[in-house]
């Protein structure tokens, strides 16, 4: 991939990384429409955190079940804007790592997310996600806003 | 990496942790003292007695571990084997034991806090006094249960650390105890009473394996792993608590235990005598260690259990939700947090031990008696890679164990537990009985193995007693190929008033695959009704009667066979991937061994569109060429199709005479008919170019069979870009022609 691929194409095959069923609504609500305008085709993904070794902090069943409902919550917004859209769920570690690992598979053009915000305590508690994204992504990273008209709300 | 190994995550070393972490806690760092001051040097007989009962059990669980890893592990066995009713007093127990467990653990961890900064007398302010100790159990508790909710992985981690630095602890002391001890020190052996209520109490040390089946799901190749850690936590802890309660019994003197201030812990004072402070502090930060990790454990388990619950509708699916920043089952979590909070602020050290273990036992005689049910029903799905050794001695010795060492627990104790398991069925018959989705494998077996629910049977057909009815079964497995099958079905039945019936065969828990293991739910899901309802739709647009069945717990193209025979099926219509109906892999001897004696006709489709418009019927005669002509027939009256029947002969006149007189004999002089020299596959290609099917029977005997293996050499069938159905005859083998055909 390179560095210097047009806007358009960025979205061509976007990753997109969600966390829960909230997220998801209110990631696809961002993103969803600036694709559909590039004529992407979405891969949307959920990373099922392994504790590597040691017992899971919750059932691996009961997290790929939340996981479906999150996708189903994905096509119908993929529907929505009349999108093709991929699900995959992935299971890694390192939520970051594996997102990356996801996109390289894919060969996605971009990662795209919307940050769900938190103070540093929760960063600290959940991992920052968002910045490891950021920091050790090989290929472009799209941060997006708020769906349009949720902004000000 | 493929990502169902990244799912399955533990080896066996992690694994064997997770019994052995939860396992040696407050029961060895907590319980020497009144077993010892009860039991004398028979506190030892009652740790390995404890142990005995508890091997017992591991047995069974290790079997069911290996055939159902699930989350939820004795609780998931109980329900599956016995039922919901029995499943909600076992999800129950085993959630409440925990909490009790977690409570008692949290209380042992106040009295080493207490001691570590020397806390005496009451806390409190005015009037209200506390017992320090209680203070800082419910304050432990809290810290615990949030760390839970927040989910912290390295605490996982952890605890591996913790187990070795356990293990490490008790073998010093162990050792230098061994160098010490002396037989007079030996106190006198209690009564057998008394030696048994203690086993009672210290049972609440044997709680940790089951939690390995708990989360049995994560466990790398299962089949090995899985009864390698449950039984070998088992030897191991016993092994360590034997040792460490002969070194307490033999290298001190009589009477120094008993003499001891009640605020002094018996392992730590032991410890210093033996070891001198280094001793004690080690000692101290083992018991730390040891409660913190058991409580920790059984709260995660705890929530697998929650989950397992919901999953099947004996408790509210809500509970289950994950948290969206946590992805943690925060509100199972909260609940357990909440129900050990109250425990440590109502109960004993002793009671909360004792509730824990009485749960336990309760949930291990029914974990035997779920194992029996297995083995005598014999799902067909039940396959464990581990069996127990000495069927049928060991799980009933195993119940009768557990629940005997039941009858030596104070009796307010086994009142309470009455309570609970009382209020569990009561809340089976008012809450559950109406949600849950399962059926136990022992009610099924009770009906005389039918393992088949009719979730709709048509009144029309109901008041049909059977007998000329024509029935026609489809076994479905996926919506792709669900109308095709459907309209050929009801073309067939149709004509011959017959009745379509519709069969969804739902694979369960395989362990092969992560993927089918949750894809594939063993309750009628969602998946079926939606499969089934349109099955029905379709079938009622094309006029024929419909009966739709749920089939459960089948796996193989056995269960297609088994339940053609048991709905009475004439015909069955079937699609062509040998995938679609379940995972393949079975034996062949036992496919051949089934094919070879078909219960009922046959048609597979291999579906590229169902379209009778032009059909070609290649012959050579035969009773599956005749099945074939006889749905061609079909077709032909029903559907107006154009029907060529295709015969390959050198000798062109000998073939047209034949296929005159055998289109005349199977109805279908209206058809036109085809003479063809040279290769016969050719000559089908050649013809299909322009059909938009090929009707073929099966003419060598065993045809079905290696497709069904996946070995069809037949080459034509991949090779024609139409539709093909495949036609077998219904056919009852003699064992002669078994033995020699």
């Amino acid at each position: 991939v390179s560095d210097v691929t047009d806007p358009p194409a960025i979205l061509s095959r976007p990753l997109v990384p969600i966390a829960s069923e909230d997220d998801a609504v209110e990631t696809c609500r961002a993103a969803f429409p600036h694709i559909a305008a590039a004529g992407g085709r979405p891969v949307v993904v959920h990373v099922i955190e392994k504790a590597g070794g040691a017992p899971d902090k919750a059932s691996v069943e009961q997290r790929e079940t939340a996981a479906e409902s999150a996708f189903d919550a994905v096509r119908d917004c993929a529907a929505a804007y009349d999108l093709e859209v991929e699900t995959e769920i992935h299971y890694g570690t390192d939520v970051a790592e594996a997102v990356l690992a996801a996109a390289a598979d894919a060969d996605a053009s971009a990662v795209v997310f919307h940050p769900r915000g938190g103070s540093w305590l929760l960063d600290l508690l959940t991992g920052d996600v968002r910045d490891e994204l950021l920091r050790r992504s090989d290929r472009p990273v799209v941060v997006l806003p708020d769906a349009e008209g949720e902004a000000d709300r | 990496v493929s990502d169902e190994e990244l799912a399955k995550d533990l080896g066996p070393l992690a694994a064997l942790t997770i019994g052995v972490g939860t396992m040696i806690g407050a029961g060895i760092f907590v319980l020497p003292r009144t077993a010892i001051s009860q039991a004398g040097s028979f506190a030892v007989v009652a740790f390995l007695l404890g142990g005995g009962i508890a091997i017992l059990t591991a047995f069974s669980a290790s079997e069911l571990g290996t055939a159902m890893p699930k989350s939820g592990g004795a609780y998931y066995y109980v329900n599956h084997a016995l039922g919901s009713m029995f499943g909600s007093v076992a999800g129950w127990a085993n959630w409440l034991g925990l909490a009790f467990a977690s409570a008692f653990y949290m209380v042992g961890f106040g009295q080493y806090i207490q001691q570590i900064f020397g806390l005496t007398g009451q806390l409190g302010v005015g009037p209200v006094a506390v017992d320090p100790v209680k203070a800082i159990a419910l304050v432990g508790a809290v810290f615990f249960v949030a760390i839970n909710y927040v989910g912290a992985k390295e605490t996982g981690r952890l605890q591996n650390v913790i187990v070795a630095v356990l293990v490490g602890i008790l073998t010093v002391f162990t050792i230098y105890g061994a160098l010490r001890a002396d037989p007079a020190n030996l106190p006198p052996a209690a009564g057998f009473d008394d030696t048994m209520a203690v086993t009672g109490i210290v049972f609440v040390s044997y709680l940790g394996f089951v939690q390995i089946t708990s989360v049995a799901e994560e466990i790398k190749n299962p089949g090995v792993n899985l009864p390698r850690a449950v039984i070998g936590s088992v030897v191991l802890v016993t092994v360590i608590y034997a040792l460490v309660l002969v070194t307490m019994a033999a290298a001190v003197e009589q009477g120094f235990i008993q003499a001891l201030p009640t605020e002094r812990i018996a392992v730590v004072e032991v410890a210093r005598l033996l070891l001198g402070p280094i001793g004690a502090i080690a000692m101290l930060l083992g018991g730390l260690l040891a409660t913190a990790s058991s409580a920790n454990a059984s709260i995660l388990a705890s929530s697998r259990i929650n989950f397992a619950m919901g999953r099947d509708g004996i408790v509210s699916e809500s509970l289950n939700e994950i948290h969206p920043r946590f992805a943690t089952p925060y509100r199972a979590i909260a609940i357990t947090g909440a129900l050990i909070v109250v425990f440590i602020a109502a109960g004993t050290v002793e009671t909360l031990a004792a509730m824990g273990s009485v749960l336990h036992l309760l949930i291990y005689a029914l974990l035997n008696v779920a194992l029996i049910v297995m083995r005598e029903a014999k799902p067909a799905d039940y396959d464990p890679d581990y069996t127990v050794p000495l069927y049928p001695v060991v799980p009933i010795l195993g119940a009768l164990t557990a629940l005997g060492l039941i009858a030596f627990i104070s009796p307010l104790v086994i009142g309470l537990s009455a309570v609970l398991v009382a209020g569990a069925i009561v809340w089976y018959f008012a809450y559950a009985r109406t949600r849950t989705t399962k059926r136990g494998v022992l009610s099924d077996y009770v009906r005389k193995r039918g393992v088949d629910l009719p979730t709709a049977v048509d009144a029309a057909t109901s008041a049909h007693p059977d007998g000329g009815d024509y029935r026609v079964m489809v076994p479905l497995a996926n919506p792709e190929h669900e109308r095709e099958l459907i309209e050929l079905a009801s073309a067939v039945a149709k004509p011959r008033g017959g009745t379509v019936v519709a069969t969804h065969i739902i694979t369960v828990p395989d362990q092969t695959t992560l993927e089918a293991a949750r894809g594939r739910a063993d309750e009628i899901d969602e998946t079926s009704k939606f499969l089934l309802d349109r099955a029905r739709e379709d079938a009622e647009t094309f006029g024929v009667e419909v009966e739709t069945h749920t089939i459960l717990s089948h796996r193989s193209y056995e269960e297609i066979f088994d339940a053609a025979r048991t709905h009475d099926a004439d015909l069955v219509v079937m699609g062509w991937n040998p995938g679609a109906h379940g995972a393949p892999g079975r034996a062949e001897g036992t496919i051949d061994e089934l094919v070879h004696s078909l219960p009922c006709d046959m048609l597979v489709l291999k579906d590229r569109g169902f379209d009778p418009s032009r059909i070609v019927v290649p012959t050579a005669g035969g009773p599956d060429s005749e099945l074939a002509a006889e749905v061609a027939a079909l077709l032909l009256a029903t559907r107006d199709a154009e029907v060529r029947v295709l015969h390959v002969a050198d000798d062109v006149e000998a073939g047209e005479a034949f296929l005159e007189d055998w289109a005349a004999r199977n109805g279908l002089e209206a058809a036109e008919l085809v003479v063809r020299s040279g290769d016969v596959e050719a000559a089908i290609a050649a013809e299909a170019a322009d059909a938009t099917m090929l009707l073929i029977g099966a003419t060598e005997r065993g045809l079905l069979s290696r497709l069904v293996r996946g070995t069809l050499i037949l080459d034509v069938v991949n090779e024609v870009d139409c539709s093909v159905l495949l036609a077998e005859r219904k056919r009852e083998r003699s064992l002669i022609e078994r033995l020699f055909g």
